[in-house]
């Protein structure tokens, strides 16, 4: 028998001795705003080129639109880094879905598989505002957005990323045609859906410091991604 | 105390609502942000005097409040003065100087120096230990030259050929760095600085909009306001106009007036007294 | 791994343990005891606390705003069950949708709720849905709302403090008759005949309180649920957009209504004191 006492010390486990982790900090703002509108036969969605970091500038030319598939288009904004990983994975994906069931992934089916990506980081979240566009299985535009955590909801238009609280309230006004009288609700062709997408873009680079350079313009229609660029002032 | 007599206000700042504020902070309520001016300012001593350059943004946190803001600010005839930071704080420092200097000039009647202005400025932040958030670049042309300083919020100063200030102070150093030389004309000074702070406002964020130019010479000053717009604002495509019936009429009401009397006062049309 | 599951067959999937079929097994193990949900952590020591810190308030600049929805209730009476929600999804003070489904259709015989975080009600039910389905196929019978209830108590217990939120009701029809039952993060699962979740319930109830009672008839039952989130999305910032109503039989359940608040306050300010019964 040992002379010494057992030392009395309270038992910790044995994570307690292990240096501790102060700081952690996996999350940048790369700014940036993402705009869809959708149509009956066509879905326009819109980015900015931008991407900066604090008050500098990363490039002035940088694409934030993912084309997934002929008719589905992805547009990301917020933390870069992010958004390269889960691009990249969502793109993977799309590709064993193809190669497992011999055909293209719906918009629809991808939109959903998109809500259970980001909600099986849910502990640990992209920092990424999404909006999904693309044809449905009728051919009509749909739009999906999402919160950080994959909760999905489909709509006609919609805004996102820096300036998407102040962009909303304009395609709410303009699009949505809300609260307003005598309006009528003729359909709305692709002409003017550009014409106040690019709109919509000119106020956010007035206001919005992250918001800037020039747009990228994705239009799909059951002919195919057309190209679009647009400039905005570079301040 | 009385309507007749009221209490005069203590000079100087207001501390009544720090105790209340730093409470309410702790709960979580965020305290409002100030303007800041995250901004270029630059100035830099040509061969026959001063020119002073900013741009016109102002922010409130990532929104831009002001497009086309003034940030050179007027201190003396001869004196110049351009602000970054809290717009607040440069606007009212710049403004008290400025009164200070004007008593200083009839007091001594003498055209009041660079270095007076340089001292009162500095003293004041000093004593205010950084809690005035004003950064600011004085340029001025007095009996023994031209003169160029740079003002840190805590009080200490730069006595400088050229100078830079604020978020895009290290794009517009980068032009200066490369470009500047001690015998420049004012053409070619003019030019400089434009493009230091055209370098702001493209590559900081918080600068943007407009370039704003002083020229500070012996016995003249040549303020240039929006000396070049370096951004032009995208055109729209469609009209934004709404027709009428758009916005609903929710309740109306009519009042009846009933017409007692009629009276008519004729007007004779008179001219303009122009002696 | 993921072309062996070609050759999975329906019994291997109805004899596999539930929870462990969840997820995709193609993505990375996390490192503790998410790892059976394969739900990715931050590879830091107090993994689950993350992202708790990262909603607060202390980093301004990079806060990570989920949406949050806001008034719900269900009640029985004589007729079945009434659910009746808002539709308003707000981040922050940002109001992020006002479009919201919050009622989630889980089979035409089972209906749940959205309160609290949208993403997590909208997964956890969508889990459910796959749960029931998968009973059915076991059982060859529909799966009770009592059962139902508890299968999603358990799968949101054994997440219990790692910052779920979530305040559901399953409202249903079964052998049993008609069905409620409230469901909550922490686990709490209770039945009851007549609940309000979210920010807006209080005043919710107090309409509810005031003028429910089992022998409505449906249209007034339906009424009842309807004004009460009008009321509720009126008083509460929180709430609003539109006001669905859902109504559950014994022949399942039948979307009533969708009306804009709007259009609501335009129809009930004339009529103040209206007896809804």
């Amino acid at each position: 028998m040992s002379l010494v006492q057992p030392e009395m010390r309270p038992h910790y486990p044995d994570y307690a001795t292990a240096p501790t982790q102060h700081h952690f900090s996996p999350y940048a703002d790369n700014g940036g705003s993402v705009v869809a509108i959708a149509g009956d036969d066509f879905v326009v969605i819109g980015a900015d080129t931008r991407l900066s970091a604090g008050f500098s500038i990363y490039t002035r030319d940088q694409n934030k639109l993912f084309r997934l598939s002929d008719t589905t288009v992805l547009g990301c904004s917020g933390c870069w880094c992010d958004t390269l990983t889960l691009t990249r994975i969502l793109t993977a994906r799309m590709q064993m879905y193809q190669q497992e069931h011999n055909k293209v992934m719906t918009t629809p089916a991808c939109a959903q598989m998109l809500s259970t990506m980001l909600y099986y980081k849910r502990f640990f979240p992209y920092y990424i505002s999404n909006i999904l566009v693309g044809l449905d299985n009728e051919g009509k535009g749909c739009v999906y957005s999402y919160d950080p955590i994959g909760h999905c909801e489909k709509a006609t238009y919609r805004a996102g990323g820096s300036a998407g609280a102040l962009l909303q309230p304009l395609l709410d006004n303009q699009i949505g045609l809300k609260n307003m009288q005598n309006v009528g609700d003729s359909k709305l062709s692709l002409e003017r859906a550009l014409a106040v997408l690019k709109d919509v873009f000119i106020s956010a680079a007035e206001r919005d410091i992250f918001t800037g350079d020039s747009i990228l313009i994705n239009v799909i229609t059951k002919d195919g991604i057309q190209d679009y660029s647009f400039q905005l002032r570079k301040d | 105390m009385s309507v007749l007599c009221p209490e005069t206000p203590a000079p100087g700042f207001s501390f009544a609502n720090c105790k209340r504020n730093a409470l309410l902070e702790s709960k979580g309520f965020p305290v409002p942000k100030a303007t800041k001016t995250g901004t270029t300012i630059v100035g830099i001593i040509f061969k026959d005097g001063v020119i002073l350059g900013a741009d016109t943004r102002a922010t409130e946190d990532t929104t831009v409040s002001d497009k086309n803001c003034e940030k050179i600010h007027y201190l003396a005839p001869n004196m110049y003065c351009c602000g970054a930071g809290t717009a607040a704080d440069t606007e009212q420092t710049t403004q008290m100087i400025s009164s200070q200097l004007e008593l200083h000039r009839l007091f001594t009647n003498r055209v009041a120096r660079v270095a007076t202005a340089n001292q009162m400025l500095k003293q004041y932040l000093f004593r205010y230990q950084g809690h005035i958030g004003a950064a600011l670049v004085l340029g001025g042309v007095d009996s023994t030259g031209p003169h160029l300083y740079s003002i840190y919020p805590h009080g200490s100063t730069d006595k400088l050929p050229y100078t830079t200030m604020g978020s895009g102070s290290l794009a517009a150093m980068a032009v200066f760095e490369s470009r500047w030389n001690p015998d420049l004309e004012e053409e070619e000074g003019v030019k400089l600085v434009r493009d230091a702070i055209a370098a702001g406002i493209f590559n900081d964020l918080g600068s943007g909009s407009n370039v704003d130019i002083c020229i500070i010479r012996k016995g003249s000053v040549d303020y240039r306001r929006t000396f070049d717009e370096a951004n032009k604002k995208g055109v729209r495509q469609s009209s934004y106009r709404y027709p009428k019936g758009t916005t609903a009429v929710l309740s109306s009401k009519t009042i009846d007036v009933e017409v007692v009397d009629v009276t008519v006062h004729p007007i004779e049309p008179e001219h303009m007294d122009t002696a | 791994m993921l072309f062996s599951e070609k050759t999975r067959t329906l019994d291997s999937i109805l004899n596999a343990d539930p929870v462990d079929s969840l997820f995709s097994d193609l993505l990375p193990t996390a490192n503790n005891n998410l790892a059976r949900h394969n739900f990715e952590v931050a590879p830091v020591k107090e993994a689950t606390s993350f992202v708790k810190k990262w909603n607060n308030s202390c980093h301004e600049n990079l806060k990570i705003k989920f949406n949050h929805g806001t008034t719900t209730l269900g009640f029985i009476y004589q007729g079945g069950v009434i659910v009746a929600v808002d539709s308003r999804a707000t981040a922050g003070s940002y109001i992020a949708s006002q479009t919201v489904k919050k009622v989630i259709e889980i089979n035409p015989y089972l209906l749940g709720t959205m309160a609290g975080g949208a993403a997590d009600c909208s997964f956890w039910e969508r889990q459910l849905a796959l749960q029931c389905r998968l009973h059915e196929l076991r059982n060859k019978d529909r799966i009770s709302v009592a059962a139902a209830s508890k299968v999603l108590a358990n799968m949101v217990y054994s997440y219990k403090g790692m910052g779920l939120s979530m305040g559901t009701m399953l409202a249903g029809w079964d052998k049993r008759g008609p069905g409620l039952y409230y469901v909550d993060n922490d686990g709490t699962r209770l039945k009851g005949k007549l609940f309000s979740v979210g920010s807006g319930s209080t005043y919710a109830y107090g309409v509810l309180d005031a003028e429910y009672d089992n022998e409505l008839h449906d249209e007034a039952a339906r009424e009842l649920g309807r004004r009460a989130i009008y009321h509720a999305a009126h008083r509460d910032a929180m709430s609003g957009g539109f006001v669905s109503v859902y109504h559950v039989k014994e022949d399942g359940w039948e979307f009533v209504s969708r009306t804009d608040v709007a259009e609501l306050h335009s129809i009930y300010k004339t009529d103040q004191f209206l007896p809804v019964s």
